[in-house]
Formats: C-alpha cells, sequence, structure tokens
C-alpha cells in the first residue's frame, strides 16, 4: 500500500513538474518576443535629439519664425550624488526654486526632472564647468520671430515644448516640427551606464520650411496704416488685408488688437484667444453695401447674357426712397431729398450706393439666379485658404429665404460673411471671373533647401465673363473718382472700389451708433494687381467707410506704389 | 546482535552514485549561476564582483562537508537524537524573535550568532523528517489511527505557526505540505487527511488577509501590469528575464535582466536568470535533471531497509521536490510570488548546508538498502 502511495506521489511530482515546463513553454516561446520587447526598453535609457522646427519666410525670403537655439536641463536623481549640491548650483545658474528642487530629487517615485527648458547655451556652458553627475543637457530649441508683434495671427505661436498652437504653426505644425531623434545607451535599472556597451545614435530630422505669399514690405506698410486708424478712430478692432486678385497669394495681414508672438500672453487665455485668432478668417460680420459689387457682377453678366429681368447699363431705377416688399417698408439710407439718387443707371446706383436700386436687381433676377451667383462666389462656404477655424458665415438657405431676405442681400444685409469670402469674391469679380482659392503658404522645402512641394495658384470655378468684369471694373473704377469712395483716390492711377457701412446688431436689434465700415479696393482698376479690404469695427467718430476705411487703402496702395516703385501714367 | 552483523556487512553497498553525481552536479551549476546572477550588483554594490560567489562557494564548501559526514554517519542513529534534535530547532526557530533575531526586509527569519546568519526554518524541516520518521518507525501502526498520527500533527503545526509569525508564508506552505507529504507516505487514512485538510484550507483566506502585502501580491499576481513599478514588478521582471532567453538563451553570463532590473536574481529569482541565460532549451534540462534527483529519492525510499529508512528518504526527497516546485511556480508566474529559495543553487547558506547534508543522510539510506 506505501508503494502505491509513494508511486502517486512522484507522479502527483511529475506532473506538476511537467505543467511548470509547459508554463515555461509559453512565457519564453509563446509570448517571448513580446516580453523581450519591452525588457529592450527598460535596458536601454535615451537622451532625446530635438528636431529643430521649420523656419518661416516671407515670400522674398525675410525670416518671420525661427529657432535660437536653447537647451533643456534635466536631472536623472539615481545618479546624483549630491542632491543638495546639485540642487543649489542648478538654482543658481537657472533661477529655480531650491527647496522644490531638492524635495523632487530626493523623491523615489520620480527618475527624471526637466529642471528647466530653454535655457540659453551661455547658461549651460557655465552649468558644464561644474560637472555634476546626473545632470544632462539636450537641444531644446525656442522659437523666435523677428517681427513678433507683426502677422501675430497668421504666423500663430507654439507651445513651450515647441508644437503649434495657433495660426500657421498650428495648421503646418506636420511639416514644421520634423521628428525628435535620441540616443540609446544600454543601462541597468538605475540608470548606470553599462560599460562596453555602445550608444546608438538616431539623428533627428529637421523640421520642413515655409515661403509664404505673405510680402513682407507691404505687410510693414499695412502696419503702419492700422496703427494710424487705431489712433484715429480707437475701434474695437481694425484689419487690413492685402490679396493679388490674379491668384488668391495674400500679400499682407494687419490686425488690431494684436500681440507679441516672442511674449505671449499664456496667462490670460481668454485674451489670447481673442487676439491670436485672425478676425478675417474666423469671423463673419454683415457687409453691407461692399456687397453690392456682387450684385452688380450678377446684374451685367446675366444682362450680356440677354436675360431679361436683369437691367441694362441704361437702365434708369425708380428714385423713390422706398422699396415695399412684402408689406414691408425698406428704405435708402439717404433721404432722396433735393434730387439726391435721382435718374440713376446701375453705374450711378454704385457711386451713390443706393439700396433701392439693388432691391430691384435682387428681386428681378430671383432666388435662383441670385442664389447661383451666391455659389459661385463662394458665399455659403468656405474659401479654403489654409488657415485652421475658417468661418463659412450666414447665408438663409435658398428653400427658405423671403422675397423680404433676397431684397436685403441685394444691398448686403440678411447675409453674414467673412472679409476673406468678400476679398476673394470681389476678386473674381474684378479679375475676369476667376474665383481664386486665397493662400498663405506657397513653397515648403527642407533644410538644405531642397524644394517639396510648390503651392501654385488655384482657380476654383469661372464667375463672370471678361466682358462683364470689366465693365464692373469700370464702375469701381468711377466709384473712386466720382462716387462715394473719392478718399481711396490716388492722383495718377487708377483704383476701384467699394465703400460699406454696417449697423451692427445686439440681441437682434440695430444698435444705435455701432458700425462696421470697411472698404475695399484694387489698383490698377484696368488690370488689377492688388486687392486690399479694410474693415474698422465701432469707430469712434466717423460714421461711413468711405471717411474711416477708405484713407486706409489709399494709404496702404500709396505705400505699395512707393515701395515698388509702380509708374504713375 | 546479530542484526548489527548483517547491517555492517550491508553497508559496504556503493549506494546510489548518479543521486550524488547529480546533486553535486546541480549544486556546481548553482555555484556558477550565483555568479552570473550576482556578478553585476556584487561589482556596484561591492566592488568585487565575486562577492556573493564567494560566499557560496564556502556555503558549497561546508555543505560538501556536510554532505560527506551524512554520506558516512549510519542514519539509524538519527532515531536517538532525533527528538532532542527538533526541540533544538523549534527553540531556535523561538530565537528569531529575541534580540539575537535578525530582521531583513521586512520579516525576522534569521538568527545571527557573531557575523554568521543562520535560517531556523531550513533546518527546521530535515529535524522534522527525521523526528517523524522515528516516531513512526517506533510503530508503523501509529499512522493508522488520528490519536497516533497527532504528535507529528502539532509537531508539524507548531513549526508552521512559528514560521507564519516570522512571518515566512512560502516555508510555511513548503512546511505544511512537507508535513502532510509525510502524514500520506506513512499510511495515514484518507478521511483523517480530510479531517485536516479542510480547516488547513480554511486558514489559507484569513493568512492572506492578516497581511495586507499578502493581497497585494495575490492581486499583483492576477494582473502584474496593473502595478509594473509596484507589487507586479517582481514577476514582470521574472517573466522579461524568461521571455527573454526564448528557445537557446542569451548565453551563459549574458543576462541583462540581472541588471539590477531583476530583484534577488542570486536567491529565490535565480531560475529566472537560468531561463534568461540558457533558454527554453536549458530549463528543460535543468528540470530533468531535478526530476531525476527525486526519482532516485523514491527509489531509495522503496528499496530503505526499515520503515526509518523508508521515511527519512520520503521526507528527504519531498522536502526538495516541494520546494524545487514552488520556486519554479513563483518563477513562472504560475503562482503568486513568495520568497523562496531554489533548494541547491540559490545563494542562502543555511538552505545549501542543510541540503547537501540531507543528501548525505539520503545517500547513506541507499547504501544500506534491500536491492543488493
Amino acid at each position: 500500500m506505501l508503494r502505491k502511495r509513494l508511486f502517486a506521489l512522484l507522479c502527483a511530482i511529475t506532473f506538476i513538474f511537467l505543467s511548470v515546463l509547459c508554463r515555461v513553454f509559453f512565457v519564453q516561446i509563446v509570448d517571448g518576443k513580446s516580453l523581450q520587447q519591452k525588457a529592450v526598453d527598460q535596458w536601454t535609457r535615451d537622451i532625446p535629439v530635438k528636431a529643430a522646427r521649420g523656419k518661416i519666410t516671407d515670400r522674398n525670403g525675410i525670416v518671420l519664425a525661427e529657432n535660437k537655439q536653447s537647451y533643456a536641463v534635466f536631472v536623472r536623481t539615481r545618479i546624483v550624488e549630491d542632491a543638495e549640491k546639485t540642487a543649489k548650483v542648478l538654482s543658481e545658474t537657472l533661477g529655480v526654486d531650491y527647496e522644490k528642487l531638492v524635495s523632487k530629487m530626493r523623491s523615489d517615485s520620480v527618475s527624471e526632472i526637466t529642471v528647466k527648458r530653454q535655457v540659453p547655451r551661455e547658461v549651460t556652458d557655465e552649468l558644464s564647468k561644474y560637472s555634476l553627475p546626473g545632470v544632462y543637457f539636450c537641444r531644446d530649441s525656442e522659437r523666435n520671430y523677428p517681427y513678433g508683434d507683426s502677422l501675430a495671427q497668421i504666423i500663430g505661436y507654439t507651445s513651450v515644448d515647441g508644437s503649434g498652437q495657433s495660426g500657421l504653426e498650428k495648421r503646418y505644425d506636420e511639416y514644421l516640427k520634423g521628428y525628435d531623434g535620441e540616443i540609446l545607451y544600454e543601462a541597468d535599472l538605475i540608470g548606470k551606464d553599462v560599460k562596453g556597451s555602445s550608444a546608438k545614435y538616431i539623428p533627428a530630422t529637421n523640421g520642413l520650411n515655409l515661403k509664404l505669399t505673405i510680402d513682407y514690405e507691404i505687410q510693414m506698410i499695412c502696419d503702419a496704416v492700422i496703427k494710424k486708424v487705431v489712433a484715429e478712430y480707437s475701434p474695437k478692432s481694425a484689419s487690413v488685408i492685402v490679396m493679388s486678385p490674379k491668384s488668391g497669394e495674400i500679400y499682407a495681414v494687419s490686425q488690431c488688437p494684436s500681440f507679441d508672438l516672442n511674449n505671449v500672453p499664456r496667462d490670460d487665455t481668454e485674451f489670447l484667444n481673442k487676439v491670436s485668432r485672425c478676425n478675417l478668417i474666423v469671423d463673419s460680420y454683415e457687409p453691407g453695401s461692399t456687397f453690392k459689387i456682387i450684385t452688380s457682377a450678377a446684374n451685367i453678366e446675366e444682362n450680356l447674357k440677354g436675360n431679361p429681368n436683369a437691367f441694362s447699363a441704361n437702365y434708369v431705377f425708380n428714385s423713390n426712397r422706398f422699396r415695399y416688399v412684402d408689406g414691408r417698408k425698406i428704405k435708402c439710407w439717404s433721404t432722396h431729398a433735393n434730387g439726391k439718387h435721382s435718374n440713376e443707371r446701375l453705374a450711378e446706383a454704385l457711386n451713390n450706393s443706393c439700396n433701392p436700386c439693388f432691391v430691384d436687381i435682387a428681386l428681378s433676377l430671383g432666388k435662383d439666379v441670385m442664389y447661383s451667383y451666391l455659389d459661385a462666389f463662394g458665399f455659403g462656404k468656405t474659401t479654403g485658404v489654409d488657415y485652421g477655424g475658417e468661418a463659412i458665415g450666414m447665408l438663409v438657405p435658398k428653400s427658405a429665404v423671403t422675397n423680404g431676405d433676397l431684397a436685403r442681400i441685394g444691398f448686403g444685409q440678411t447675409i453674414a460673411i467673412t472679409p476673406i469670402q468678400l476679398v476673394a469674391a470681389v476678386s473674381a469679380a474684378i479679375n475676369g471671373g476667376t474665383y481664386y482659392e486665397p493662400y498663405f503658404v506657397s513653397e515648403i522645402s527642407d533644410e538644405s533647401g531642397r524644394i517639396c512641394e510648390i503651392v501654385n495658384p488655384k482657380s476654383l470655378r469661372k464667375t463672370i465673363s471678361e466682358k462683364a468684369s470689366e465693365t464692373l471694373r469700370g464702375y469701381l473704377e468711377d466709384v473712386v473718382t466720382k462716387g462715394s469712395g473719392k478718399q481711396a483716390y490716388i492722383e495718377g492711377y487708377r483704383v476701384g472700389g467699394k465703400t460699406g457701412t454696417a449697423q451692427k446688431y445686439e440681441n437682434g436689434r440695430i444698435a444705435q451708433g455701432k458700425y462696421v465700415m470697411s472698404f475695399i479696393g484694387f489698383f490698377p482698376a484696368d488690370e488689377p494687381e492688388y486687392i486690399a479690404l479694410c474693415v474698422v469695427d465701432e469707430p469712434v467718430g466717423g460714421k461711413y467707410g468711405s471717411t474711416v476705411a477708405a484713407p486706409p487703402v489709399r494709404d496702404v496702395f500709396e505705400g505699395i506704389i512707393q515701395c515698388k516703385g509702380i509708374k504713375a501714367r | 546482535m546479530n542484526g548489527l552483523v548483517t547491517l555492517k556487512k550491508k553497508r559496504k553497498g556503493r549506494g546510489d552514485l548518479p543521486l550524488l553525481f547529480s546533486v553535486v552536479t546541480i549544486s556546481l551549476l548553482g555555484l556558477a549561476f550565483v555568479y552570473s546572477a550576482s556578478k553585476y550588483s556584487a561589482e556596484v554594490t561591492y566592488g568585487d564582483e565575486f562577492f556573493f560567489a564567494k560566499k557560496h562557494l564556502v556555503g558549497l564548501l561546508i555543505g560538501y562537508a556536510a554532505m560527506i559526514f551524512g554520506c558516512a554517519f549510519d542514519y539509524e542513529k538519527y532515531k536517538k537524537i532525533s527528538l532532542p534534535a527538533f526541540i533544538a530547532t523549534l527553540v531556535l526557530l523561538v530565537l528569531v524573535f529575541s534580540p539575537l533575531g535578525y530582521e531583513n526586509y521586512g520579516a525576522k527569519r534569521w538568527i545571527k550568532v557573531g557575523g554568521i546568519t543562520i535560517q531556523p526554518s531550513e533546518i527546521a524541516k530535515i529535524c522534522f523528517v527525521l523526528f517523524s520518521a522515528a516516531y513512526f518507525s517506533k510503530e508503523p501502526r501509529r499512522a493508522k489511527s488520528f490519536i497516533g498520527c497527532l504528535p507529528v500533527l502539532c509537531a508539524g503545526g507548531t513549526v508552521c505557526l512559528l514560521i507564519i509569525l516570522e512571518p515566512n508564508m512560502s516555508i510555511t506552505v513548503c512546511f505544511g505540505l512537507l508535513t502532510l507529504a509525510v502524514l500520506f507516505a506513512a499510511g495515514m487514512k484518507t478521511a483523517h487527511f480530510v479531517i485536516i485538510l479542510v480547516p488547513a484550507a480554511l486558514a489559507v483566506p484569513l493568512l492572506i488577509i492578516a497581511e495586507p502585502y499578502r493581497l497585494n501580491r495575490l492581486s499583483a499576481f492576477l494582473n502584474p501590469w496593473a502595478s509594473p513599478k509596484g507589487e507586479g514588478y517582481q514577476l514582470l521582471q521574472s517573466l522579461y528575464a524568461l521571455g527573454s532567453g526564448g528557445w537557446f538563451g542569451v548565453g551563459f553570463l549574458n543576462s541583462r535582466q540581472k541588471l539590477r532590473f531583476l530583484p534577488f536574481s542570486e536567491s529565490d529569482f535565480i531560475l529566472a536568470v537560468i531561463g534568461e541565460e540558457t533558454g527554453f532549451v536549458g530549463l528543460a534540462v535543468f528540470f530533468a535533471l531535478v526530476l531525476f534527483v527525486i526519482v532516485r529519492g523514491i527509489k531509495i525510499a522503496v528499496k530503505a531497509k526499515n520503515h526509518f529508512g523508508y521515511l527519512s528518504a520520503v521526507g528527504i526527497t519531498c522536502i526538495y521536490a516541494i520546494q524545487s516546485l514552488v520556486n519554479a511556480l513563483v518563477v513562472t508566474g504560475s503562482i503568486p510570488p513568495t520568497g523562496l529559495p531554489l533548494p541547491l543553487v540559490s545563494a542562502g547558506n543555511t538552505s545549501l548546508i542543510v541540503f547537501l547534508f540531507s543528501f548525505g543522510v539520503l545517500y547513506n539510506v541507499s547504501r544500506s538498502s534491500s536491492s543488493d
């Protein structure tokens, strides 16, 4: 009987041994690879090699964003020999808190402390004289913007660890950031180097450079102009944008209030959020009279096409101040007293910016035709500009639009658009009829200068014919020479444009005395090279776009004439 | 006196030499792997890569001396000294809690006398085996009644109690299993097993709840990835080591996990280093060697001349088998981690010396076997 028991005992032991062997097989052979992978991770320590972020330049190579070489200082606590001494030196040279540092270094839970980032070279040189064990530096780049308070909304800023947070820095982060490399070396548990093991260097791939369509010369002009507007009218905000109507290349964007990219107010997030967005792209407004350009373009094109509902160039509009649409009265901003706004053809209607004429056009063309032009001119959709957060604006859907709405859309009310939409649409109306997508980045290249990508102007669709466009250009030049846009006139040069004054609404009602003044102008009027839109929000004093927003556009054009040496005719 | 004459004749038998050969082989492998597993941390901590290896070599030499003594000394003489020896170990176990006791890793498991630390629980095992064997061989029928088994049960229970108080869960479990194995081999009735197993099974959850760290270890065992830097760390590091070994291992002395990633790499977790350096094949060979020793031990028990020899052989073999298995199960993450040395291999001289001596006794039993 006892022999049997011994046999049972032996069987049991053998069985457990075989089970253990099975288990060993699973651990070593079946799961071996994945376990080993995890083990390798802990066997190696790495020092990151930061990729340098790409540069941003204007179209002529003027640097707008670059890197100032700096270093991050960190401490591997387990290698530190004298915590107090190390902390003392670090706190003295880097200006960090001594007590905090010591307690962090003594804590077992952290093996690595980032003491300070973006430390200049001179300071790390100073530090390395002490040759403290456990203190390491790694390349860290600090973004530097040579013209930090210019183009702040467009270029955008980066976080402390160098990732794009707003503007093009964010939009093109994938291109700009590059890929960090590392130095891998074998180490034991506490990070001590293992003797005889070799380090492996994986180089960083630096970020790509961006070349913008921005022309910094024009940008400087715009910045100065906006400063002047702000000084004169202390508005809530003022912006100007200059673009090429022939291609959609954006030459300049200036906005106030703004901030300094080299000194980002990170603590005041609300303020930062407000000033770091480009109003011209992410905010929409009711355009008012500048929108009459679009209504006119639709009428001229339809007239050329032979649409009987369109008005010919010689048609004289009813000079009554009022129009009644679906029982509601729409009036002109002018009193029409003493023969004002009488005997108007389309050209005069534009000169006078007479609302009833555009009500007539919009209603006569009807919603189908009007909406086909609104669509062609890009309203109700984004322009596609390469900037994050572009707004669509507000366009009453065609299915829901009433005659009253349509009548008002004719002169730029009951519709909200972004300034960039207006610039792109007016460009299409005056450049011969081609709608171009506005854009900021024209070229992407790597650090050696090899070009990776060239962005060409992108024509999206045809809006009106060259002939209609030519007629419209003539009308808009007239506006500047003899109409409401006289303030933008430049002796010896051909400038076209249109003013706009829109009332502001607060809580659904018209806010008394609050206006958005705008002027959109282009030159040379016969063959436009530049188009500029100036938007001034709630200027103090100055009731019309003609007096507030037209002079800045003229100043911008004069500045361009001067710096580009454009001759008078 | 006639019997003594015949015994003297039989003692001239050559005994189980393959057993001795295997045991010596395993112990030499132990020395090699203790050196390999400890050389880095010894170098870093003590500035001498042979620090642990030297200590182990000393233990090994003393152990061989003890084994030679065990081989030569007539095992039947232990019958008479087994009771006093057992009582002496009980005293040593109590002394652990006295000022002589030496605390390490949060447990009082050692006695320190003049710079030498010994672990009484290691000595208790062999003394208990000899004591039980002597007790049952005096009257084998004692095993048939519950009352007859009671003294052995009480002896085992007392030792378990003293060890659990240290605390040392794993040795307690091993000791409990050893007690059961000895009673089983002695022929205790199945019904009686039920009577003692049920309360024992009930005691396990209580013991786990009593010490919070055991509960943590249990949950770490169930999901080591939940706390890879905390309770799950030891187990994961052991698995990383084994996993890195693959089929044939990374080669002797090449373990990466021993670079202080794997704690207790030269003692309780040396099997993981063996697995890393020699791979699945190496571990399979090692297990085969261990199993071979166990098979020889059982064979010696079967052929033992008398009941005392039989029970001594079973007991010694079982101590070795149980402790080897529990250690392997822990290292492979099959049961919750506990600190238990791998017999004959792990650094830890008390265990090493006692095991070598025990195998000497086992060999002595084989010399007077009935086969030839």
